[in-house]
């Protein structure tokens, strides 16, 4: 099976978007991206569990995440969750998709430069 | 209200198990875990509008979950490629497996085509731990080429100058060998079924630890959990 480009994934999702956002710096379980997307949107963006975990299976399958083996230690770990972390294409997928979220604010700037000269 | 937070954990943990075997082999048993766990939180903070936008969460999705695994079974079926190709589950009960071995928990084998063949990885459980044998190049043009791991390195255990060969006589047949020294190590055979839904293996020869004798049955696993659905 022919491996998707990382261009092929973009635009990129909102949920998927929010999510490998979080995994940029640390691994992280459900819960935790669930509570830091809420955070980080200032309680804009809430990902319901069932969208949440959806979600986290077609970026499992689409090869932009992966569950990882390594634990945090013991006194932080609870052993029911599984944690994720993002792959090398997943870190690729999303630098993409944040140069072409800046181009299209740059756009953006651009023209509202463009009307507010006189 | 305690009991009402309490009586939705319950009903959302058991609808979340009702999600498809698909979906709870790649989440594991996360979404019944979190519903439960974050239902007094959504109740403080949004009261019933927060309990109904849980479980409508949970609605829409039960239904497309179902639908996408649907999905990706009817692309199983209908692909035209190759018969090898996949995800393959031993049945452990209906094989025969090496006696000098510990019988293993679950095995698998996953066949990825190449332009000369196939890469073949088997991996499963034995003992109670997760092990893997090393990814094989297998090249059915019949040629004989020494037995080398992928960045053609000599492979531990493996008799200097031994060489495999594959040869394939019919569509849904591969037939490989292992010989040194113009002595034959092992040789076997992979066969799809007509249906393409099971994989029968067999193996020969004489190993490290004596002679083996192995005859594994294979079922086809769809969803390939390797292909990205939907």
């Amino acid at each position: 099976m022919a491996k998707k480009s990382p261009d092929a994934f973009l635009p990129l999702k909102s949920n998927w978007f929010h999510i490998l956002l979080c995994l940029v710096e640390v691994e992280q379980h459900g819960y935790g991206i669930m509570q830091n997307v809420l955070e980080r949107s200032g309680g804009k963006v809430r990902l319901w569990p069932a969208t949440l975990y959806g979600s986290l299976k077609r970026l499992i399958q689409a090869g932009l995440i992966a569950e990882t083996g390594d634990r945090p230690a013991p006194e932080f770990d609870d052993a029911r969750r599984r944690y994720y972390k993002l792959t090398p294409l997943g870190r690729r997928v999303l630098d993409l998709e944040s140069e072409r979220l800046k181009d299209l604010v740059r756009i953006l700037d651009l023209r509202r430069r463009q009307e507010a000269r006189p | 209200m305690r009991p009402l937070v309490s009586g939705c954990g319950r009903l959302y943990r058991r609808v979340a198990r009702a999600f498809p075997e698909e979906f709870r082999a790649v989440c594991g048993d996360g979404l019944e875990q979190l519903g439960p766990d974050i239902a007094p939180l959504v109740w403080q903070q949004r009261g019933v509008v927060g309990l109904v936008g849980l479980f409508f969460d949970l609605a829409v999705h039960l239904p497309y979950e179902y639908l996408s695994s649907l999905i990706g079974k009817l692309k199983e079926v209908t692909m035209s490629g190759d018969v090898f190709e996949g995800t393959w589950k031993a049945r452990i009960d209906d094989s025969q497996w090496d006696t000098g071995n510990p019988t293993p928990q679950q095995a698998c084998v996953r066949f990825e085509a190449t332009d000369t063949g196939y890469l073949m990885v088997a991996y499963g459980i034995v003992d109670g731990q997760a092990v893997a044998e090393r990814p094989q190049t297998i090249s059915t043009d019949g040629r004989r080429r020494p037995v080398l791991d992928l960045g053609g390195r000599p492979i531990p255990g493996v008799p200097a100058g031994a060489v495999s060969f594959c040869s394939r006589p019919d569509p849904q047949t591969l037939q490989l060998g292992t010989e040194a020294d113009g002595k034959m190590l092992g040789a076997g055979t992979f066969q799809v079924s007509a249906d393409g839904k099971t994989l029968t293996a067999t193996n020969e020869g004489t190993g490290l630890r004596g002679p083996f004798k192995v005859a594994i049955v294979f079922e086809r696993v769809v969803p390939d959990p390797y292909v990205p659905q939907g």
